[in-house]
């Protein structure tokens, strides 16, 4: 009874406030609306994700040590959410297992992300949202194991300063996940002229042409790249993230780029295979790992 | 409502979490939350439950409720003597059987209660023209194995709940009668179904696994048409003496297509068959209401004598019952004996049976004793019961807007006519799909209740039992049509051995006993895609075949023959 009154009194006092955020959120969530392509999109997000860690896992650990059906694969790692929106990627990153921090820019994100978390009570608790800019976050001591970025990079002014920010938030030999789309004829004509201007799926001026990045631009970008010298990456900065480059592709170990192809007929997205001709074409996926810290590579061998 | 502006100016953050924090926590509270809640513990919300249940690396993933009215105390302690056999009897595809095996469910079926399924014979019952397939023909890896298997659906049940009980992911709540289901206030929130016993389950994932008159469907508003056959099936289990020493053993099905429907003869072990007669519901009660003698007399008769005598023995039966003086055994001994006579058939051939010993003949059987079953002798007690038969398909599989969050699965999803045997295989590949989809959703950490984890499910199941219904459909109607070409084609057995043969195809796509766990969602649709198109290669060459019909009358059978591409033997009585 006290529960039942005490409900009612505090949710009178917010009742306009959270109808309000209950109805973007349904907007948001809705997985048949304006952002349909982002739901059908998110499983291919989470199986590179996934495919990659298990990889890599494979690299560090003897055969036997990995379990590659466990379904809370970042168990314990620290994982960051630039740009969550309304928090897809973010809930499936703490789904399996991980201590997620989801940011984004806009205010009333965060508000749908946190709205719509809570409907979810068997969401782990540790998934907080944070209104606040990425570059915020290197005043902070803090250092992510992984830092994910869906779909962000074709929107920032400064693609240089934002992949910068991003390398730095990282912990020595984490994981740098980006997904965006490519500069090319192609991608035009699906995402803007198709998209926007006629099909009209997603609000015009979405997009800006010019802000698309190749796929070598980012390879490019990591090629050169080395860690900045901060105390935190002292010991990372040996190499550029990526030291050697064989025909413009990259080895394994070091990043991957992978296409996401839409399939019509079935209405969903599918992972095109590692090289796949072409598939980069349009939206794609990008993996880089940051230099081990020296230290730690010492001590192995 | 509040603009905008409003709403950034009330947004003082601690307040507004602290207070949806309460809810939840309320919410919580007040009722049981489950990642899944499956309605219905017939075989197909069993078989889901198992399958979620038996992925180690889903049980701390996934906390499961399956709900089911009736009590199943009674399932799992059913033990029927060794020749008493219950009259639900189901053919398990091989394809099926796999998956059961996949899901640690195989083990627990009583064996010696299922007989394998070595070769099937079927003929319409106006031409006699016959399709008879045998395991050696379709290729499989062990034909000793059977091309299915008929299990009585309580085996099957009762396999599945022992392996429950030990699933600690599941809890099964029985004896509990659905009685209503809301949404959520909150749009996209989880659905909750109230029970009689008064609890209440909040459900990510609602299933409906609760059969042809599926509540979670009324409650999902998931459209759903279909028709009455205006067809009752007679089910029973009938005894017989055993094949003698120089035939097989008891593991060929029979199936006659008799303008009323079509019967069934489905051998469960080496002198028990199980009976699956469809016809005029008027006729279905009058045959029930017969003396049990009456009924094994007409179902011999049903399989052996041509179809003018079986419509007269149709209306004596009818007749009789409504006249309140139901026949006697003596009586319609009488009336078989004396048309048999009037057709020339000779006692000694398998085609008689008003006369026939009842005990085994250890001689040597007549040269036809392999086209129709063996003589019916007794029927068991209290075996004797109808169904009415039903195609229904619903719209979708899964709910929309108020009805989110639900799925449907089995019966409740799809009803198709029973003479294909394809009912329940069709549910169990429903569960093994969704069980698939689901696994996959929660390893990419996806919402197991949304939408778009959902989609996949819906895209390979519907097309595939859409096909399969359909063909089971047109069989069925074939024999509801009086006149025009169908008739014609059908008088020289062309038609359906055309359509029987999309009925092979699907048999051969299940019968393969290659696990379709674990493969990824479109490398298993792409390869049963290439067989549809293998088996549409065949009506191709049969449509055709329609064309030329006036021209090879005379040579009809070698033809037929040639045009399949997996040619079935074709014979002609
Ligand atoms: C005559 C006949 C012969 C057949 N032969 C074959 C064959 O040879 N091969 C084959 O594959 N298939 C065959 N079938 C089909 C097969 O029997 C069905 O496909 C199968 O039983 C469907 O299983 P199900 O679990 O989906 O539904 P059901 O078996 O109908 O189970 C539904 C369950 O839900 C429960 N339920 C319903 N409402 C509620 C509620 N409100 N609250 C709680 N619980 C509820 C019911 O108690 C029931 O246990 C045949 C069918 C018939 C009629």
């Amino acid at each position: 009874m006290l529960q039942t009154h005490l409900l009612r009194s505090l949710s009178t006092v917010n009742a306009n406030e959270i109808a309000h955020f209950t109805r973007l959120s349904a907007e948001w969530w809705n997985e048949r609306g304006e952002f349909s392509f982002l739901h059908k999109m998110n499983p291919v997000r989470m199986q590179f994700i996934r495919e990659k860690l298990v990889e890599t896992t494979y690299d560090e650990l003897p055969e036997e040590a990995v379990n590659a059906k466990k379904v809370r694969i970042l168990e314990g790692l620290d994982v960051l959410d630039i740009g969550c929106g309304g928090g897809l990627l973010s809930e499936s990153l703490a789904r399996l297992g991980a201590k997620t921090t989801g940011i984004d820019a806009a205010e009333s994100n965060i508000a749908i992300a946190q709205h719509h978390a809570s409907l979810d009570s068997r969401l782990p608790r540790n998934l907080t949202y944070r209104h606040t800019p990425a570059e915020s976050l290197l005043q902070e001591p803090k250092r992510y194991d992984v830092v994910c970025s869906m779909e962000v990079l074709e929107h920032v002014d400064n693609p240089v300063m934002f992949l910068k920010t991003c390398a730095e938030l990282l912990k020595p030999s984490g994981h740098l996940f980006l997904s965006t789309i490519s500069r090319t004829p192609l991608s035009y004509f699906l995402t803007i002229f198709m998209a926007e201007k006629v099909l009209r799926k997603v609000a015009d001026g979405t997009h800006t042409y010019s802000k698309f990045i190749n796929p070598s631009e980012l390879l490019d970008f990591f090629h050169e790249f080395r860690s900045p010298s901060t105390p935190q990456d002292a010991e990372t900065q040996a190499r550029p993230w990526i030291s050697r480059l064989y025909d413009g592709q990259p080895t394994r170990k070091e990043a991957e780029l992978r296409g996401m192809i839409y399939n019509p007929l079935s209405a969903s997205w599918i992972l095109a295979p590692r090289g796949a001709w072409g598939a980069t074409e349009c939206n794609y996926l990008f993996w880089v790992r940051k230099p081990a810290a020296l230290g730690g590579e010492a001590s192995e061998h | 409502m509040l603009s905008v502006h409003g709403a950034s100016r009330v947004l003082s953050r601690p307040l507004h979490n602290t207070c949806l924090n309460y809810i939840r926590r309320f919410a919580s509270t007040s009722r049981e939350e489950f990642d899944v809640v499956i309605v219905g513990g017939g075989p197909v919300g069993l078989a889901l439950a198992t399958a979620l249940g038996s992925k180690p690396e889903l049980n701390k993933s996934l906390k499961i409720a399956l709900v089911e009215a009736g009590d199943l105390s009674k399932v799992r302690d059913w033990s029927p003597s060794p020749a008493a056999f219950s009259n639900r009897v189901v053919s398990l595809t091989n394809a099926s059987q796999t998956f059961l095996q996949n899901i640690d469910s195989w083990d627990h079926i009583e064996q010696e209660r299922t007989t394998p399924i070595e070769e099937m014979q079927v003929w319409d019952g106006v031409s006699d023209a016959r399709i008879t397939f045998s395991t050696s023909e379709l290729g499989l890896p062990t034909p000793a194995e059977g091309m299915a298997r008929l299990t009585e659906t309580l085996n099957l049940q009762r396999s599945l709940l022992h392996h429950l009980i030990t699933t600690p992911s599941v809890e099964v709540i029985d004896q509990s009668r659905v009685q209503s289901i809301s949404p959520d206030e909150i749009s996209g929130a989880w659905p909750s179904v109230m029970l009689d016993t008064g609890r209440v389950l909040k459900a990510r994932l609602l299933v409906g696994a609760d059969g042809p008159n599926s509540p979670v469907r009324a409650f999902a508003k998931i459209p759903s048409y279909g028709w009455s056959y205006d067809t009752q099936a007679i089910v029973c289990t009938m005894e017989h003496p055993p094949k003698g020493p120089f035939l097989g053993p008891n593991t060929t099905a029979y199936q006659r297509f008799l303008p009323t429907g079509p019967i069934a003869f489905l051998p469960i072990s080496a002198t028990a068959s199980s009976l699956v007669w469809s016809t005029k519901p008027s006729l279905a009660t009058a045959l029930k209401a017969c003396e049990p003698p009456v009924l094994s007399r007409m179902i011999n008769a049903a399989f052996r004598l041509p179809e003018v005598s079986i419509r007269y023995l149709n209306n004596r039966i009818l007749e009789a019952h409504e006249a309140g003086t139901p026949i006697t055994d003596e009586e319609i001994r009488s009336e078989i004996l004396w048309r048999e006579q009037s057709h020339s058939i000779d006692t000694t051939s398998a085609y008689s049976s008003a006369t026939v010993a009842t005990s085994a003949s250890s001689g040597i059987p007549p040269l036809d004793a392999e086209m129709v079953p063996p003589v019916v002798t007794s029927i068991q007690s209290g075996s004797i019961a109808s169904f009415p038969l039903r195609y229904n398909h619903t719209e979708s599989y899964v709910g929309e807007g108020q009805g989110s969050r639900t799925v449907l699965v089995g019966d409740a999803a799809h009803t198709v006519h029973p003479l294909a045997g394809q009912g329940l295989n069709l549910g169990l590949g429903d569960v093994e799909c969704l069980a698939r989809c689901i696994h996959q959703t929660v390893l990419r950490g996806g919402d197991i209740g949304s939408y778009t984890a959902l989609l996949p499910y819906t895209q390979e199941r519907y097309v595939e039992n859409h096909k399969i219904m359909s063909a089971c459909d047109k069989l069925h109607k074939l024999y509801r049509v009086s006149s025009g070409p169908i008739v014609q084609l059908r008088s020289v057995g062309l038609e359906i051995l055309n359509e029987l043969d999309s009925i092979k195809a699907a048999l051969m796509m299940t019968a393969g006993s290659v696990s379709r766990t674990d493969r990824p969602l479109s490398y298993s649709s792409d390869t049963r895609a290439a067989m549809f198109g293998a088996a549409a290669k065949g009506f191709e060459g049969m449509r055709m075949a329609g064309q030329v019909l006036e021209v090879v009358k005379g040579g009809l059978v070698g033809f037929v023959g040639n045009a399949l591409r997996n040619a079935p033997t074709t014979r002609q009585r």
